[in-house]
């Protein structure tokens, strides 16, 4: 999907300038779209409309901050998400996790196979969305040659792979294909995300389920 | 006890972004078994020291995703048996949420009422221009 259209952009322009109409019409756009992302969940008309209306003002209030390079789709469907959370953790139905650090040093991240604690290399927000523009870019390269060639079941194949997370054998099983080629279409894409981590100079720590051996 | 989580499902969680059943089994997950909340908080702090997974990524920018315009083809059945065949797929095995949004978002535009429509528009709309930028307010 495209990152934002000319259209979006146009909109926030004017939006930003506070025309009324403009936001009108955001409304009407995203408006329904963004109510049944909350309804699946609620299945309550009126809670969801409720949310639906909190993640406007929240866009509204928001959108000083709003980077305008971003899909405003995907941004609408996050601040949704955020107030629905919100609203499911009120209503008891979304049990809080514990921001404390356990002191079972299995609930601790760290990288496989490195001693060094992933704190060690935290960096900053920039750095990180720099890094995350480049994968996007490539991902993005990819899903569209796999696209144009036909190429249906390797698209599949990582998307349950690497998407969903699911074992070799498990999408050998679903795709009705075997784990060799499973295993071939991995290898083939963690090379390529490889070469291009390494030719954007980015750092392979930051990357760690690509690096694992 | 319920069925094993990937990291990658769990991921997804935070986000609010699997199914609505497949959220529902991991709140209930949650509740009786303590290493589903100690996986989470471990993806939290891994998110929190700014390391990167491709499935988050690919998620959060819907690399993979139809646009609306294909989804609206699959729904007049305009769509080529290739594309149908994926979209279901990302539906039904990917579980893509905001998809599927879009999906019943265009199904019920064939449903609703305009009456229907306009009062929800207008309800979001009186509710929240006030907070328009006042520049240049019309």
């Amino acid at each position: 999907m495209a990152a934002s259209s000319e259209t979006d952009r146009l909109l926030i322009q004017r939006i930003r300038g506070g025309d009324s109409d403009a936001w009108g019409d955001l409304i009407s756009k995203y408006e329904g779209r963004l109510l049944a992302f909350v309804e699946s969940r609620l299945t309550n008309r009126a809670a969801s409309e409720d949310i639906v209306q909190e993640a406007f003002i929240g866009f509204l209030n928001s959108l000083p901050n709003f980077d305008g390079r971003r899909s405003l789709e995907s941004y609408l469907f996050s601040i949704c998400a955020y107030k629905l959370t919100d609203h499911l953790r009120r209503e008891g139905r979304r049990p809080s996790i514990p921001l404390s650090a356990s002191s079972d040093s299995s609930g601790q991240w760290q990288l496989p196979g490195n001693a060094r604690a992933a704190s060690s290399i935290a960096r900053s927000g920039e750095r990180r969305q720099l890094e995350e523009n480049s994968i996007v870019e490539a991902l993005q390269d990819q899903v569209t040659r796999w696209r144009e060639r036909g190429d249906w079941t390797k698209l599949k194949c990582t998307e349950l792979l690497f998407v969903r997370g699911w074992a070799n054998k498990d999408v050998a099983t679903k795709l009705d294909i075997t784990e060799q080629q499973v295993a071939n279409f991995k290898f083939d894409f963690i090379a390529r995300m490889r070469t291009i981590i390494r030719r954007l100079g980015l750092s392979e720590e930051v990357f760690p389920e690509i690096y694992e051996e | 006890m319920s069925r094993l989580q990937t990291d990658s499902e769990l991921e997804a969680y935070l986000d609010e972004a699997l199914t609505p059943g497949e959220m529902s089994e991991i709140e209930s997950a949650m509740r009786d078994e303590p290493e589903v909340a100690q996986r989470l908080m471990a993806i939290i702090s891994r998110r929190d020291a700014g390391m990167h997974t491709v499935g988050e990524i690919w998620r959060r920018h819907r690399v993979s995703c139809p646009t609306r315009a294909q989804l609206g083809s699959h729904l007049l059945n305009a769509a080529s048996k290739e594309e149908v065949d994926y979209i279901k797929f990302h539906l039904e095995e990917v579980g893509c949420r905001l998809c599927a949004a879009n999906l019943k978002d265009l199904e019920r535009q064939q449903a609703e009422t305009e009456a229907t429509v306009a009062t929800r528009r207008e309800k979001y709309f009186q509710s929240s221009a006030g907070y328009l930028g006042s520049d240049n307010k019309e």
